[in-house]
């Protein structure tokens, strides 16, 4: 039946806490990962890796329905641009992640001991970054129900300011990653050096893109 | 013969009237329902207390202005150009008036076109009154304040609802403790709206007691009803425990859900206020004629109660037997409204189309809830909004005037042919 309550489209905001939800969960996959990548377990790597290709495609699908949801005459409590940007930066957080197992599993890449307490330091920083990033994905829904008002706003600009400063040390253990590697250079070849520095950075994205989404949260609260 | 026209005068009026209570109550019921603040019993409940007290006690102005408004009586009585006819062609004409916006109703509720009785009325009056009389036997000085009346109700809604958004935004949802601001603030709103639906009440009540009050006494007498509505608001609304720390919004919506019962009734009664016109103002008109037994336009007689309370009695028919189906499918499907944004777009509705009935113009209750949703959406309240609603909804009221016009002036050539 067709009624004047058409006019009630339907709200992205509890569709991308969902997403960000599914994005989340292939997150989570990035422990077992590095872990067999340290570990040179490359049987359980590929399947963890196989499984993050299949979520990733699952959020990929969720992405592309919130978009063919987003037309240009539904009018929104905030800009269209910015909300599109937020979720095309959460998805691709799921990318950097799939990016990430695909060059894990691709070839044997041997890690000297000397490393691996580097790459548990940035994935372990760059994983507490995506989690500052989740909640305030959860919290979108709630925003929108307060108006883009009230103490939520407060809070939630802390949680940036929070995932700006943890993003900004991933990066500063990646760059710390990256030269450890280096003066291992004879001992790796050229190879395996090359891999384990486009590991390092695949890791470093994933709070790249948490930052980006966490400032159109912020650009949507200045302008609300 | 002519008993049957009356007869078939009220017939016609009693099937607009089912129509009115069969789809377009669920307009100004859906979104209680959607919003989870009434149950779909209650909405019914609520619907046909106050559509009918609406219908009986406030629903004279607008009537008075249908029945007797756009058209020039003068056109038809004995003197004018029809003699001894005239009198028998406008109760034909009303009659077809009548007849016209009915079908026009039912036919696009069948297309799924929102289209609003208010306009179907008047397109049908107007249709028959320029076959019959030509250009000049309408008041188009009326004519173009009802239609003004069209763009700048919704305009109003539209206002007072993003000024109401924004002041719960601002004393509420932006306190750092919403709870307690909601514990302070919602006696008010419960006074606000008692205050004014009591205001229609008294004005009536204290007019039948006494000779001519004074407006400030009826004012006064008002406020003290709304006053002590919203003591008792403040003795039931309390801070609850074990919200320290919890999300607040929850608790907020809750208390605004209870106040958006009152809303509901406000915006029910208010409906019934302006909408039973468009059922009996031209009953009124024809049983006004027939008491003449067809020789008189009378102008000066004062609206029969019992005319008013036919359409009442029709508007909760029409809700009972259909309404309640589409109330039903309404709210199911309306999800994206919290309590808090439903008391926003009903409150300024139920102003608006109570204000437009105190002046006797006949409003589209369905337009300025639009205007009052996009209004809270504008102060950043909902979701999303789909603006290509508003274009078809728009799209629809143009084709109402012309297509209610055409059908009214082809019926009323076809009830000349049968009665005359």
């Amino acid at each position: 039946m067709r009624t004047i309550f058409e006019l009630f489209g339907k709200s992205p905001f509890e569709p991308l806490a969902k997403h960000g939800q599914m994005v989340d969960d292939v997150i989570q996959e990035v422990t077992p990962l590095i872990e067999s990548f340290l570990a040179q377990d490359w049987s359980e790597a590929k399947e963890i890796a196989d499984r993050i290709s299949r979520m990733e495609h699952r959020a990929d699908q969720l992405k592309a329905e919130i978009r063919d949801h987003l037309p240009r005459s539904l009018f929104l409590p905030v800009d269209r641009g910015d909300l599109l940007r937020l979720l095309k930066a959460q998805d691709a957080m799921a990318d950097a992640v799939e990016d990430l197992a695909v060059l894990v599993t691709m070839r044997k890449t041997p890690v000297p001991d000397t490393l691996k307490p580097h790459v548990q330091a940035l994935m372990d920083q760059v994983l507490q970054a995506a989690k500052t990033w989740f909640t305030i994905s959860m919290l979108l829904p709630q925003l929108q129900e307060a108006a883009f008002t009230g103490p939520e706003v407060k809070k939630v600009l802390d949680f940036i300011d929070t995932l700006d400063e943890q993003e900004w040390r991933s990066d500063q253990l990646g760059t710390q990653l990256g030269r450890e590697s280096v003066l291992l250079e004879d001992e790796l070849g050229a190879i395996s050096l090359q891999f384990i520095m486009r590991i390092g950075q695949k890791l470093s994205d994933v709070p790249n893109h948490a930052e980006t989404a966490g400032d159109m949260v912020r650009l949507m609260l200045a302008k609300g | 013969m002519e008993h049957l026209i009356l007869i078939t005068a009220m017939l016609a009026a009693l099937y607009m009237a089912w129509n009115i209570g069969a789809n377009d109550v669920a307009n100004a019921m859906g979104t209680s329902v959607g919003s989870g603040a009434v149950t779909l019993r209650q909405a019914v409940l609520i619907a046909a207390v106050f559509e009918f007290s609406g219908a009986v006690i406030f629903g004279s102005h607008v009537t008075d202005t249908v029945r007797k408004g756009m058209l020039d009586p003068m056109a038809f009585s004995t003197a004018g150009p029809f003699g001894v006819q005239g009198p028998v062609l406008l109760a034909l004409g009303m009659t077809a008036a009548l007849l016209a916006a009915a079908i026009w109703l039912q036919l696009s509720t069948k297309l799924g076109l929102p289209v609003s009785t208010t306009h179907s009325i008047v397109g049908a009056v107007i249709g028959f009154g320029i076959l019959a009389v030509g250009i000049h036997g309408i008041r188009w000085g009326q004519i173009t304040e009802i239609v003004a009346s069209w763009f700048v109700s919704p305009l109003m809604g539209g206002a007072l609802a993003f000024a109401i958004f924004l002041g719960i935004r601002t004393f509420i949802l932006r306190n750092p403790d919403p709870v307690a601001a909601t514990v302070r603030v919602a006696p008010y709103l419960v006074m606000a709206v008692c205050t004014i639906l009591a205001l229609t009440f008294t004005q009536k009540v204290l007019h039948n007691l006494m000779h001519n009050p004074h407006p400030t006494f009826v004012g006064l007498a008002a406020l003290a009803i709304g006053g002590t509505a919203g003591l008792v608001a403040r003795g039931v609304i309390k801070v609850p425990e074990a919200t320290i720390g919890a999300d607040p919004y929850p608790y907020v919506e809750k208390v605004f859900g209870g106040l958006q019962v009152l809303t509901a009734a406000f915006v029910a009664f208010a409906h019934g206020a302006n909408d039973v016109a468009n059922a009996v103002g031209p009953l009124a008109a024809v049983v006004g004629i027939a008491k003449t037994a067809y020789t008189n336009v009378p102008n000066g007689v004062p609206l029969a109660r019992w005319i008013l309370a036919v359409g009442g009695i029709g508007i909760v028919v029409g809700l009972a037997m259909w309404g309640y189906k589409v109330i039903a499918t309404v709210g199911r499907h309306i999800t994206e409204i919290t309590p808090s944004r439903g008391f926003s777009a009903e409150f300024a509705t139920a102003c608006t189309v109570l204000l437009a009935s105190r002046l006797g113009l006949p409003v589209s209750t369905t337009h300025i809830l639009v205007g009052a949703v996009v209004g809270v959406g504008i102060a950043h309240g909902l979701g999303a909004l789909n603006l290509r609603t508003v274009a078809r909804i728009a799209g629809s009221w143009i084709a109402t005037l012309p297509a209610a016009a055409v059908i009214s002036a082809l019926l009323y050539l076809g009830l000349k042919a049968i009665f005359i």
